[in-house]
């Protein structure tokens, strides 16, 4: 980020309060494309609508006229062109996100859960599917070839493992097996029902190591930190536990053959247990000891230093962030609604959870206004100090500090062109990253435009009297999105479905943190305090949008 | 013609701007000309309510845009050259499609006083508007929307320009102050300087974002590096007492700073070594705003009522 120097260090790195929310049908899943400009969003209808996270509008909507299932799940390109979605009628569609125009769509014996794109390529044509009741299997999107991937570790001793089909080996049925790519999309990680982190050569169909977890119990998910460097588990034990990867990110899979060759064991077993050994290291373990709660959607921060999990019972909306160390730092709770998918933004303290009701919120920080920004030669204290002053500071001699003003050397060369290399710069730039999508302004509607031409003192007035109900309605009732007056631009027109709803609960969970922090964390009392009262005055300003946005429903 | 010091750079010595063109279809004062990113076109914005769209390369007349009800102070470009947003002493900014049919897009209303200055994010989904209102406003390209208001002077806003990312937006007032704001959140993240005397007239980042150009009514151009805090550069000997005058960083060939100025010449100094390095004179009352072409080595200047022309001046070959 380019205002990395000058932010302010006393604010946390976390977000706190919902600072709005998106509505557009009912949104199932989301994800980030690498930067987090846009946020693509899959819905309950087929559609799969991509929002510029920056205005928070829709920049483009992906439709497909052959389906009309809800979609499981959604997936970015590495820079950005392609979006994969797979949806409830068992199909997998690739889609080109600038043209907006289908790419190809393969049809799966089962219905996909959950798919990713393979994460090595700009252009991926190769996709990893996790189907509902039959093994984690390859698709090749270009041609739809399948490959099954084994989810156990074969007795055989060659290492390949006969394709399961309905059922697992051992018996356990229709369930989903986890599974996900490595960070260059060699290896893939599975996570079993035995209670196995099984670490697979996909393009020779190949068990290469295993990783047993202590207590056996059913792997649900299994996540990569975006850096490649750590692994997170859920399993139904109740447990999230976090793994270091020992492997290089760069070659994999080439480290994992030198590990069979140095590696000395006879049984096929306890050789993949002793190169498993070798490639991930347990960590830290999460859980809740009091409630024993089930986590759902568990995910790690874009810098990978927190991990979020949400809580999995029915008609709550609760998030859980732990640091790395594994201290529980934030319990986010928003209204009365289950948590059905999470992410967290690769670049900001921003969260973006999805509703059972398919309403998307977007938890931030709760920026207080840092005074010192509006004084150049301020400086923000956490505490009062004793100020201890200079021998001659108060003494009026106002020529010598005119002087002292300029200690810089003017002489010094200035490069006012040259831009540093960001963290997401990397070796392969085969093609230019898809950043954002263009905006084109729709075009105002033309009557309205002449009205408004020179009566801008008429429309002050209007507002003033106008209320924000009365507004609403009216709105709803034009087509065109002419933005007429300031009041209802300042609050967010309902045209874009976006709206500012603080959470009532979040707001009572936010006031109880002030009194008593869960943890002492930097800064909470100073900007809690202040935060709580700007959070309630906005909810005052815009409680008519609240009611209004559950009536849509 | 050419006048002023030699250039640090013992590689190439500097080659003089000559007049090559002036440009006579505004009635009234031209406040702003600007070439589009891609440099195919040059847009001016007058007092006369117009805006007109020439071919940057054949300088001829291409469109003549009208509907404004005022007169209009500043234009901005979006990176992709396709849009063009004005902004009007009507209360009002205009987005227009720079292509045929050169149509009004969007006319976006919140400002409770002239709009005085804008421009568009690198993204180009948001524009942000500074305003005698004494307010920033930041608008949605797609939608027309007001996103945000931000109260952030006590006098009217002269200038207001994004960073390279878009993450912030630097800000400059009659207030004397010149603020650095996070352009999502719309909080104040550092005040740059903040003196009652002289008022801020033009603030702009350089194209690397690191460093900010500052403009003040006493005559004086000063490079900052806003994350200490301290300037780096003073550029003087030009004339800034009473108007808003645009400067720019030229880098096609060198590295210059170029500055209108009330003396009715376009000043040129050398980046590092801050000599003056050339006064294009011609104009015939002061330049108000200048712009250099992205590619080549090109500059326009608009002049006041007394003028109303726009010049456009390059570097002997």
């Amino acid at each position: 980020m380019m205002n990395a120097p000058i932010i302010d260090p006393l604010q946390g790195d976390f977000p706190e309060v919902i600072e709005e929310y998106l509505e557009h049908g009912v949104m199932k899943c989301i994800a980030f494309n690498r930067r987090g400009t846009l946020l693509a969003a899959g819905c309950s209808d087929g559609s799969c609508v991509i929002w510029d996270f920056e205005t928070r509008g829709i920049a483009k909507e992906l439709r497909d006229r052959d389906c009309a299932a809800a979609i499981t799940s959604v997936c970015w390109s590495k820079h950005g062109h392609r979006i994969l979605v797979s949806a409830a009628d068992k199909s997998l569609t690739l889609w080109d996100v600038v043209s907006g125009e289908k790419i190809s769509r393969v049809v799966l014996q089962q219905t996909p859960l959950q798919s990713r794109l393979h994460p090595g390529s700009s252009m991926p044509s190769i996709c990893l599917a996790c189907p509902l009741s039959s093994a984690p299997t390859i698709v090749d999107l270009s041609t739809g070839s399948t490959t099954v991937l084994p989810v156990t570790v074969p007795s055989d001793g060659n290492g390949v493992a006969p394709p399961s089909r309905n059922k697992y080996p051992d018996g356990t049925p229709y369930t989903l097996t986890a599974a996900c790519f490595n960070k260059n999309g060699d290896l893939v990680y599975m996570g079993n029902s035995k209670g196995e982190i099984l670490i697979i050569d996909h393009k020779n169909v190949k068990v290469l190591a295993m990783i047993p977890i202590s207590s056996g119990a059913v792997i649900k998910n299994i996540v990569f930190s975006r850096n490649g460097q750590y692994l997170l588990t859920n399993s139904n034990d109740r447990i999230i536990r976090i793994y270091e990867n020992l492997l290089p990110l760069k070659d994999g899979l080439g480290a994992l053959d030198n590990l069979h060759k140095t590696i000395e064991e006879e049984d096929i077993v306890e050789k993949m247990k002793a190169v498993g050994s070798k490639c991930l290291v347990l960590f830290r373990e999460f859980q809740d000891l009091i409630t024993k709660m089930h986590w759902k959607a568990p995910c790690f921060s874009g810098d990978g230093e927190w991990v979020m999990a949400a809580s999995a019972s029915k008609g709550e909306h609760k998030i859980y962030i732990w640091d790395r160390v594994g201290h529980l730092v934030k319990m986010l709770e928003g209204p009365k609604e289950a948590v059905f998918d999470l992410a967290w933004h690769p670049v900001h303290p921003i969260i973006v959870s999805v509703s059972l009701t398919g309403l998307v919120y977007i938890w931030a920080k709760d920026y207080t206004e840092n005074w010192s920004a509006f004084a150049p030669d301020f400086k923000e204290l956490e505490e009062n100090e004793e100020y201890v002053e200079r021998e001659d500071e108060f003494d009026l001699v106002p020529e010598t500090e005119k002087v002292k003003e300029s200690d810089v050397n003017e002489d010094d060369e200035v490069d006012i062109v040259t831009v540093e290399k960001d963290q997401f710069s990397d070796s392969d730039m085969s093609q230019e990253e898809l950043r954002f999508l263009p905006a084109i302004p729709c075009p105002d509607v033309l009557e309205q435009q002449d009205k408004c031409v020179g009566s801008s003192s008429k429309l002050m007035d209007s507002n003033q009297s106008g209320s924000p109900l009365s507004e609403e309605n009216e709105q709803n009732g034009l087509a065109a999105n002419n933005a007429s007056s300031p009041l209802e631009e300042d609050t967010g027109g309902t045209r874009l479905k976006r709206k500012r709803k603080p959470s009532e609960k979040g707001l009572e969970l936010q006031a109880e943190k002030v009194r008593k922090p869960l943890k002492p964390v930097k800064s909470s009392g100073r900007s809690s305090k202040t935060k709580s009262k700007s959070v309630v005055d906005q909810d005052y300003g815009n409680g008519v949008y609240a009611d209004d946005g559950s009536d849509d429903y | 013609m050419a006048s002023g010091g030699g250039s640090q750079q013992p590689t190439s010595a500097y080659k003089p701007y000559r007049h090559v063109k002036s440009l006579t279809a505004h009635q009234r004062a031209v406040s702003c000309v600007k070439f589009s990113n891609d440099g195919t076109l040059l847009a001016s914005a007058s007092l006369d309510k117009t805006l007109i769209i020439w071919s940057a390369s054949s300088l001829s007349l291409l469109h003549r845009l009208v509907g404004h009800s005022d007169g209009i102070s500043d234009l901005a470009w979006s990176s992709d050259s396709h849009y063009i947003c004005s902004a009007s002493d009507d209360r009002t900014l205009r987005i227009w499609d720079a292509r045929a049919p050169f149509e009004c897009l969007k006319v976006l209303k919140g400002h409770a006083d002239f709009v005085f200055c804008v421009n568009f994010n690198p993204q180009s989904n948001l524009i942000v508007s500074g305003s005698f209102d004494e307010t920033i406003r930041i608008w949605e390209v797609k939608t027309g929307r007001c996103l945000r208001v931000i109260r952030a002077h006590s006098m009217p806003v002269t200038s207001v320009h994004f960073n390279r990312d878009g993450s912030l937006i630097v800000s400059g007032s009659h207030d004397g102050s010149c603020k650095i704001w996070d352009a999502n959140e719309g909080t104040c993240l550092k005040t740059l300087i903040d003196d009652k005397d002289p008022a801020v007239s033009f603030t702009k980042f350089s194209p690397n974002g690191k460093f900010i150009l500052v403009a003040t009514l006493d005559s004086t151009l000063k490079l900052w590096n806003y994350s200490t805090g301290k300037f780096l550069k003073i550029y003087q000997g030009h004339t800034n007492r009473a108007y808003c005058i645009t400067s720019t960083f030229s880098v096609t060939s060198g590295k210059y700073i170029v500055s209108g100025s009330e003396d009715k010449c376009v000043y040129l100094w050398d980046l590092q070594s801050k000599a003056m390095l050339q006064k294009l004179e011609g104009h015939s009352d002061t330049v108000i705003s200048v712009t250099c072409h992205p590619s080549v080595n090109k500059i326009a200047s608009a002049a006041l009522e007394g003028d109303r022309t726009i010049r456009i001046w390059m570097q002997d070959p």
